[in-house]
């Protein structure tokens, strides 16, 4: 019975992306009957076994939540007092939303929730805030099964109608004019933090008790981020993703020196050699050899930022510059109808900085869209002159040139100068040469090209660069 | 070793360790079920001090290896005194004696020369296995643990297979300088060490610097707690959350105040470049009663 339960959660585990191993699932059934099955051990039994890395455990709780307090409450013992604790707390807050809501229905105008969501975020009252977040996903009436797609959506609605932007504004006025310090200020943030989170919560819970495993896996699923397209991607899964990419760069990194440590051939390292003899009575019995010098490849990045495709060049950008040191030199360039270079922002500012300058300062576009053709052109004429023929040029983009001069007279001289050219493409495949996507024309004088939708696809076609 | 979680808290707080129910747990989980114990956390939460605390507490030998690039198994497991075998050999120049004796003379475990690996396993004692900063080390290293993580054994061409005499309490500790393979991971019980609460830091600056005032210390844990969430390069540690404790002690501080903060902050953040950004902010980091 246990063994099962803790067998299907380490599968919706894997759904949500994170690698569960058969020895894992072993150990976290022997931790959960070495420490028994109150809540707190359970949990610590099952988070120290099967995540091994810290970015998964958010995932890891949110699913631990839904799966045993929501689905199966049977298998675990809840700590009681807790609970208690928590509603003696929460009576005093109730009467006072009761009281207000009394007003508010009655007399039609006057008391609104977002005076009590502003007043809860002041005092920072928990059991008031919580009280707040379960009126706003009440008000949003029966859930169909459908909802479990669309999480973010009702979160929202839940905050617009407890007044959750009116209260934001209220409380950006009340910091300025009180002068509030950046301490109270913060607790001021995690209450609202801590407000958006519960409600996702309540929604949750509510989805899962309705339609059972299905909603778990859905939910799992949807979070499995490393294989979300990236123009689905909201706020929060961006940062995340920045973090993993940063994680991806140092992994991608050391994989590339272990293949390469190995292979110590060519030029003997006499001094070495003649010092190790000396273990041998002066037999040079074993070679040393000189460390090989390797050739690190010439990057250039052609990015295109229009709409659509800009946040994968950014995210492409990040990861390159975060292992620069594996490349020779990399110069990058942005564009959506005309072309800049954005190689110096890289040079003395953290990534996020230069990031940020490059696509507020360049001169990429006149229009909002994107001309492939005039680029290659300005490109060519501009910049190709100054490039050496070891070096790798890579174009991100979609290929969609909102059907205007295609000028792959000018790649194919590019082509000719470089050592190769090599294609992102963050569209899906079967939307190529459709609509305005002329991928087809250019691909002839690429070396080659690849789909590049999702986080998993990106850290393949790294070490296809590497 | 522990019948149960709360004899290992409570040898612990004995040893002027605190550590929180959770972690207790984990901790636990790793003595019962013999597997190793990967410990990760920021720099200076005590990673270390967790290996050493339950070395002594157990009443086991701690035997230390520290990674670093570059380190291999000469230097981790074994290695053949080639000095001692040379000598060997010249000495029994004279007797003329066939090549099988002469090699089972040299490669014995007289001319064993134990690293910290070998020498835990070999161990009669029991031991406390800490291998520090495992990350630090290379990739090579970290798959040659595999075999001493999982089966407690290893294997040495000359003289066969050594098993573990008992199984040692092995830690390792990591700063996620590297990330390292999940094979390794996987084979170990987890705990991530964070910064503590405030009220387990107030606990412990008690603990550690006797004799401080009840306010001043929670002023102060306080204005650290604060500074660990404001965006710098490092963090303050507990190690310097106690230093400053301490220098203020010294310096017959009763209440902080800015200028106090302002001119002993150094004892805090190690990084010009984070001092030069705090520096005109303490005033509102402070706290407000």
């Amino acid at each position: 019975m246990l063994e099962e339960r803790i067998l299907e959660f380490a599968r919706l585990l894997r759904k949500g992306g994170v690698n569960v191993s058969v020895t894992q699932v072993t150990a976290a059934i022997q931790a959960a009957a070495a420490v028994g099955l109150a809540q707190e051990d359970f949990y610590i039994a099952l988070l120290s076994t099967l995540v091994v890395d810290q970015i998964d455990q958010p995932l890891f709780d949110k699913l631990f939540r839904l799966y045993f307090f929501s689905l199966e409450p049977g298998v675990i013992q809840k700590n009681i007092n807790y609970e208690e604790q928590d509603t003696e707390q929460l009576t005093v807050g109730m009467q006072l939303v009761d009281s207000i809501e009394g007003i508010g229905t009655g007399r039609g105008a006057g008391a609104s929730p977002y005076l009590l969501l502003v007043k809860a975020v002041r005092e920072t009252n928990y059991p008031l805030l919580r009280r707040l977040g379960e009126m706003g996903v009440e008000s949003l009436g029966e859930l169909e099964q459908e909802a479990v797609a669309e999480i973010d959506k009702l979160v929202d609605q839940a905050k617009v109608a407890i007044g959750w932007y009116q209260a934001v504004n209220t409380l950006e006025k009340i910091r300025v004019q009180e002068k509030v310090s950046e301490i109270r200020y913060s607790k001021w943030l995690e209450c609202l933090s801590f407000l958006e989170k519960y409600m996702e919560s309540l929604l949750e819970d509510l989805l899962v008790k309705k339609f059972g495993y299905d909603a778990i896996e859905e939910i799992a699923l949807a979070a499995n981020i490393k294989e979300k397209e990236f123009y689905r991607l909201d706020q929060l899964e961006i940062q995340e993703i920045r973090k993993q990419i940063t994680k991806m760069a140092r992994k991608l990194a050391s994989r590339y020196a272990r293949r390469y440590r190995r292979a110590k051939h060519g030029k003997i390292d006499l001094r070495r050699t003649i010092k190790n003899a000396m273990i041998n009575g002066g037999t040079p019995v074993r070679l040393k050899y000189r460390k090989r010098v390797i050739s690190k490849p010439e990057l250039i990045l052609l990015c295109d930022v229009s709409g659509s495709v800009a946040l994968f060049s950014e995210f492409m950008l990040q990861l390159v510059y975060t292992i620069q040191n594996r490349f020779s030199h990399i110069r990058s360039f942005l564009f959506v109808n005309t072309v800049d270079e954005v190689t110096e922002y890289f040079k003395n500012n953290s990534i996020e900085e230069a990031l940020e300058k490059a696509f507020a300062k360049a001169r990429y576009a006149m229009s909002p869209f994107s001309d492939y053709g005039r680029v290659f052109r300005q490109f060519e004429k501009e910049y190709l002159p100054t490039f050496s023929p070891q070096s790798t040029l890579i174009i991100l983009g979609d290929a969609r040139n909102n059907y205007r001069h295609d000028e792959k007279d000018s790649l194919q001289r590019i082509g000719e100068q470089v050592r190769r050219i090599l294609w992102f493409n963050p569209q899906p495949r079967d939307e190529w040469n459709t609509e305005d996507s002329i991928i087809g024309i250019y691909a002839p004088y690429c070396r080659q090209i690849f789909e590049c939708r999702n986080l998993k696809q990106l850290e393949e076609v790294t070490e296809a660069i590497l | 070793m522990f019948q149960s979680r709360e004899e290992l808290e409570k040898k612990l707080a004995e040893y002027h360790y605190l550590i929180d129910r959770d972690v207790a747990t984990v901790v636990y989980l790793a003595v019962k079920l013999q597997k190793p114990l990967l410990v990760e956390g920021p720099a200076g939460v005590g990673k270390t001090e967790l290996a050493k605390a339950l070395a002594a507490v157990t009443n086991s030998r701690l035997i230390r290896l520290q990674c670093y690039e570059g380190l291999d198994e000469a230097k981790a497991l074994y290695e053949w005194n080639y000095q001692k075998q040379l000598l060997c050999l010249h000495l029994k120049q004279n007797q003329s004696k066939s090549w099988h004796e002469a090699k089972d003379d040299i490669f014995t475990r007289e001319f064993l020369l134990r690293r910290p690996l070998l020498d835990a396993l070999e161990s009669t004692e029991p031991v406390v296995l800490l291998i520090d900063e495992v990350d630090k080390s290379d990739e090579e290293f970290e798959s040659f643990l595999l075999e001493i993580l999982s089966d407690y054994q290893i294997t040495i061409p000359e003289l066969g297979t050594i098993k573990a005499k008992r199984v040692p309490l092995t830690v390792l500790t990591s700063n996620n300088f590297r990330d390292f393979g999940d094979a390794l991971k996987r084979r170990c019980v987890h705990l991530y060490l964070d910064y503590p609460t405030f009220e387990r830091e107030l606990e412990i600056i008690r603990l550690k610097v006797p004799g401080i005032d009840q306010l001043l210390s929670q002023q102060l844990v306080s204005f650290v707690q604060v500074l660990r969430k404001q965006d710098i390069k490092k963090p303050p540690s507990i190690a310097e959350t106690i230093d400053w404790a301490r220098s203020l002690l010294t310096l017959c501080v009763s209440r902080i105040d800015a200028d106090i903060v302002q001119s002993t902050l150094s004892i805090l953040l190690k990084y010009q470049s984070d001092i030069d950004k705090i520096l005109p902010r303490v005033s509102s980091l402070l706290p407000d009663d």
